[in-house]
């Protein structure tokens, strides 16, 4: 383990100042996490501050991993972790300005939306009267108020999610940490969460939050960290990384009434290099050249007077993504 | 919507997340069905071993002819302890005190029944005891069969107490003290064998063992288990203070719990004890003794326990085997309280407190065992080997505050160490 020569023995510095400008929210640097063999990551190096960041992956990627780094509850087996410029692992006193929302399900179920919230919050020394008001604040602001007296053991899925956020967010963090908000929950607790979650972007808090969902992160934010099998793949706006995605093979997949003469009017369209019919109504379109492609189908549809019900594109999903992104970082 | 009134202290600040993790904690136990099961099975115990005690104090206890002087041998109507009082012969139907002149009517044969007790106040004189019905300063008996015990006190016993052993040793002038009252001897015996034997055994050890078995090894390890302890280790909260916090708040349940049954303890033994007045004060000073001991050890077990707990996923075998120990090391006390081993444990330290507590309260226990073994000379009496396994010299060869202190401080000491090494362990565990 590399020493920790920046902080050992005293308190972090930036107690009650803003983060140092030296010193990034979050920063990685060389971090691998191994199991015996096996690396949860490997070699991470990282650095942010500000602004929503989509933390991308598959499940098994290691995005819970850099997480539980982060809230040092796993010790680095190689690299540099800091929060707000102090290691984590060895010091506590960093969560007080952040808020952390665990992927575990389980909650104690036999708490109050509002108990839970206000408990947690008295470990950030709150006084019980302090806790209670800060806590109804948070569970207003997700949406929560009306409930704030229900256990948490009757509430939906999106509604502990929500719980869980509110308990975060009670202590006014300048970093939340988000690990799979949106999973299992339904589609108006997704809205609800990431409206939340662009809302804290919007007020100038660091927010970090994973997904194996690429259009749920779209949803978010357009900056976004991409781990692939412990590896850091890709890293910055989602726009630039998809323009890149342009140069690799891509499928198009039209469903219509007659997928055979819809063929032969795109055919001719010079980025199309492949074809094929899985039936009667359903044309796959192999490209070279997605963008342009894509850009241009709706127009070619219109012109020949085709029947179209589904334009999509089944590669457009994070597994190509990552598969196409994996194989040209290796 | 920055939040930067007024700066907490340091201490304001420990405060208040102390609370809410022991309150959480406290909260928590009380949700729990195990929780209550746990409590009432111990108080169910207890009730059941109370029974038997309320039994045996309301009880009948036969009066026994210790030194048989109520027979009447020679079928003369006069009982052989009359007899010889008067000195007629005790063998012979014609010679008996009704012949004497002027003539003594015959006792009934209950006169010389627990005609005799123990009359040992004069202790430190080392000579006690009174012939309450003059059979030992008869007339016809020589000096020397009057003072057999050659301390030139006649018809009296010798009593020397044994530095090392704590014991008496009796030497009796024969005929003296020896038809003892064997109810009112029983009842306070047996009085005084409960009232340590469920304080030591039932309170300090069983409950003291068992409640921060069930509840205290999963403190941390139910948490972490569950996922749950994630919430918690994302505040700005050190790992060594949630240990101790946890334990606060399970010290809340446990202590009240055991401060209550040794109150109820206390208060049905105090009524239903053999005692002059209503109510037996002098055993408060024991149950307060008890009742320290009691909230040191489940102090100790439960810091070690929730230790075990986060040292390995099944900390509860690795706590089996220690409670094994300490029951081995609680049997031991009974025998011999100065064993060195007793050092390692943590029941030793809790027992000298209470036997320091029951020197104090009952100075005159050690008197009592020897009273009741030595029964008269005529063999021991109902309750004095019940007394004797229960009642133990505190070990430390020191004073019965000194002990107090001394093993108080040890136990204070061994929580310490306990709650130390539990935090190293948790602070190196990785969370998954």
């Amino acid at each position: 383990m590399i020493p920790d020569v920046t902080q050992q023995g005293r308190p972090p510095s930036s107690d009650s100042l803003p983060p140092t400008p030296n010193f990034p929210v979050v920063y990685f640097h060389g971090v691998t996490k191994s199991y015996g063999r096996i690396h949860a990551l490997s070699n991470i190096t990282l650095a942010l501050s500000g602004g929503v960041t989509g933390l991308l992956g598959m499940n098994g990627a290691g995005k819970s991993t850099l997480f539980k780094l982060l809230m040092g509850k796993l010790r680095p087996s190689a690299g540099e972790v800091k929060l707000f410029g102090t290691d984590p692992w060895k010091n506590p006193a960093p969560y007080a300005k952040v808020g952390f929302v665990p992927e575990h399900e389980k909650m104690h179920d036999w708490m109050t939306a509002l108990d839970f919230v206000s408990t947690f919050a008295r470990l950030h020394g709150m006084t019980r009267k302090e806790a209670q008001k800060e806590a109804l604040r948070v569970l207003e602001f997700v949406g929560l108020a009306d409930v704030a007296n229900k256990e948490i053991g009757r509430f939906s899925k999106g509604m502990r999610q929500r719980t869980k956020i509110a308990h975060a967010l009670v202590n006014d963090p300048e970093l939340i940490i988000l690990d799979e908000p949106l999973q299992g929950c339904d589609p108006l607790a997704r809205t609800t969460i990431m409206n939340v979650i662009r809302e804290l972007g919007k007020m100038g808090r660091t927010v970090l939050v994973s997904s194996h969902i690429l259009n749920e992160i779209e949803r978010i934010t357009e900056q976004i960290v991409i781990l692939h099998q412990g590896k850091l793949v890709a890293l910055g706006n989602l726009h630039a990384i998809r323009e890149r995605l342009d140069q690799i093979p891509h499928t198009i997949r039209i469903v219509g009434e007659d997928a055979r003469s819809m063929a032969k009017d795109i055919l001719d369209h010079p980025a199309v290099f492949g074809l094929s019919f899985p039936n009667e109504t359903e044309l796959l379109i192999q490209t070279y050249h997605f963008g342009q492609l894509h850009a241009e189908l709706p127009r070619l549809i219109v012109e020949n007077n085709h029947r179209v019900s589904v334009i999509d594109n089944p590669d457009d999903d994070l597994e190509s993504l990552l598969n196409y992104l994996a194989g040209g970082s290796a | 919507m920055s939040r930067k009134k007024e700066l907490p202290s340091l201490w304001s600040g420990l405060d208040r997340k102390a609370m809410a993790v022991a309150e959480f904690t406290l909260r928590q136990q009380r949700k729990r069905l195990s929780t209550w099961v746990v409590l009432l099975v111990g108080m169910a115990a207890m009730g059941v071993l109370t029974m038997f005690y309320i039994d045996s104090m309301t009880r009948d206890y036969e009066a026994i002819d210790n030194d048989g002087d109520s027979y009447d041998w020679d079928g003369d109507g006069y009982p052989n302890g009359q007899e010889r009082l008067h000195g007629t012969d005790i063998h012979d139907p014609d010679s008996h005190p009704g012949l004497l002149d002027p003539p003594v009517l015959p006792d009934d044969a209950s006169v010389w029944i627990n005609e005799d007790d123990f009359d040992w106040d004069a202790l430190e004189e080392g000579s006690v005891g009174y012939d309450d019905n003059g059979d030992c300063n008869v007339e016809e008996r020589t000096e020397s069969q009057k003072d057999a015990n050659r301390n030139r006190i006649p018809c009296d016993i010798q009593l020397t107490l044994n530095q090392y052993s704590g014991r008496y040793s009796v030497l009796s002038d024969g005929n003296v003290d020896e038809d003892p009252d064997d109810e009112a001897y029983a009842l306070e015996a047996i009085h005084r064998s409960f009232v340590l034997a469920i304080g030591k055994l039932g309170v300090v050890f069983l409950i003291g063992i068992f409640v921060p078995l069930f509840m205290a090894t999963g403190l941390i390890r139910q948490e972490m288990t569950s996922g749950t302890m994630h919430f918690m280790l994302a505040k700005p909260i050190a790992r060594s203070e949630i240990f101790l916090y946890r334990i606060l708040g399970f010290l809340a349940i446990a202590w009240t719990y055991v401060t209550l049954l040794i109150v109820l303890l206390a208060i049905v033994t105090g009524f239903a004890g053999p005692s002059e007045g209503i109510f037996r004060f002098s055993d408060l000073g024991v149950w307060l003794s008890v009742w320290l001991a009691a909230l040191l050890a489940i102090m100790v077990y439960s810091m070690l326990f929730c230790m075990l707990g986060v040292l390995w996923k099944h900390g509860m075998v690795l706590a089996l085997p220690i409670a094994a120990w300490e029951l081995g090391m609680i049997l031991t006390t009974l025998g011999a309280p100065d064993a060195a081993i007793l050092r390692f444990s943590v029941i030793g330290w809790a027992m000298n407190i209470v036997d320091a507590g029951a020197a104090l309260a009952w100075s005159d226990t050690p008197l009592l065992i020897q009273m009741g073994i030595w029964g008269g000379g005529y063999g021991p009496l109902e309750g004095a080997e019940a007394l004797n396994t229960f009642a133990s010299t505190p070990g430390l060869n020191l004073s019965a505050l000194a002990t107090m202190a001394v093993s108080g401080l040890v136990l204070v000491g061994q929580a310490a160490l306990c709650w130390f090494l539990g935090s190293t362990l948790f602070k190196s565990k990785e969370i998954e």
